[in-house]
């Protein structure tokens, strides 16, 4: 199941427009530099409010109509979803464990057996739905200003 | 550009208040930035008595946004200082033309 790069460079940059000013008026660095239709990734730089910095990435392949892949690096992005790269306040996998990351559904390792990829736009326990990019870094900023550090290996 | 007084207020937003017990605020949202301006169509601008509540300001930025996801948590920041919808704007002496972004929170699954 997948569907035109184009399409989803469409939807990621439609989706970015709103994303943008968010990010920038949040303090957070969103580098959309290598973005086109043979690369649709994004990277985001969080911040906690000890300062330590969270690099992470948005894979949108098949973007809207699979959610993307959300992946915490190291910030030469040559190392990827090790515990240390997550902030303490997400699933111990690791991963953030939301309808929106595609990581997280059973069918492709992730804790989740129970949910479909195409069910990705429902909410996730405890909380209401998250639709959009810009909902996502949304979503993610609050909860990493509120972690207290890195989590442990 | 709207006026002030062209705006319709919220109920808290009380008439007999002068204009300098008043000041706009930017809200930037996940859908948007709130302002004098923008929305172009939006019903409210984010004018406020200074005697009126953080959670005030958050629930007519939801209105304006349509973010009607009860479910999900709703955080006004200034900065990286989250503000509490019990106190009131002047509490944390905001300035005119103030930044503040609301935050979105969905749930987290164990």
């Amino acid at each position: 199941m997948s569907i035109p790069a184009a399409v989803s460079l469409e939807a990621v940059q439609k989706d970015l427009a709103a994303a943008m000013p968010f990010a920038a008026a949040a303090g957070l660095i969103l580098d959309t530099a290598a973005l086109c239709a043979n690369n649709l990734r994004f990277y985001v730089i969080f911040q906690n409010r000890q300062a330590d910095k969270f690099y992470a990435e948005f894979d949108c392949r098949d973007y809207p109509l699979l959610p993307p892949t959300v992946e915490f690096m190291d910030e030469a992005r040559q190392v990827r979803g090790l515990k240390h790269l997550y902030p303490n306040v997400f699933h111990s996998a690791p991963c953030v464990c939301m309808r929106y990351n595609r990581k997280a559904y059973g069918d492709l390792g992730g804790p989740h057996a129970n949910w479909r990829l195409i069910d990705w736009h429902l909410p996730t326990p405890g909380g209401g739905p998250i639709t959009s990019l810009a909902l996502m870094i949304s979503d993610m900023h609050t909860k990493i200003l509120a972690s207290s550090g890195r989590m442990r290996e | 550009m709207v006026a002030v007084h062209d705006v319709q207020t919220h109920p808290e937003h009380k008439p007999e208040h002068h204009r300098h017990h008043c000041l706009h605020l930017l809200v930037q949202t996940p859908r948007g930035l709130w302002s004098l301006q923008e929305p172009a169509d939006a019903q409210r601008r984010p004018v406020f008595a200074w005697n009126s509540k953080i959670g005030l300001i958050i629930s007519d930025a939801r209105e304006v946004f349509g973010f009607v996801e009860n479910d999900n948590k709703y955080v006004l920041l200034r900065g990286q200082e989250q503000l509490d919808p019990e106190r009131t704007i002047a509490s944390y002496h905001l300035q005119d033309g103030a930044l503040l972004i609301l935050s979105v929170q969905g749930g987290n699954a164990a």
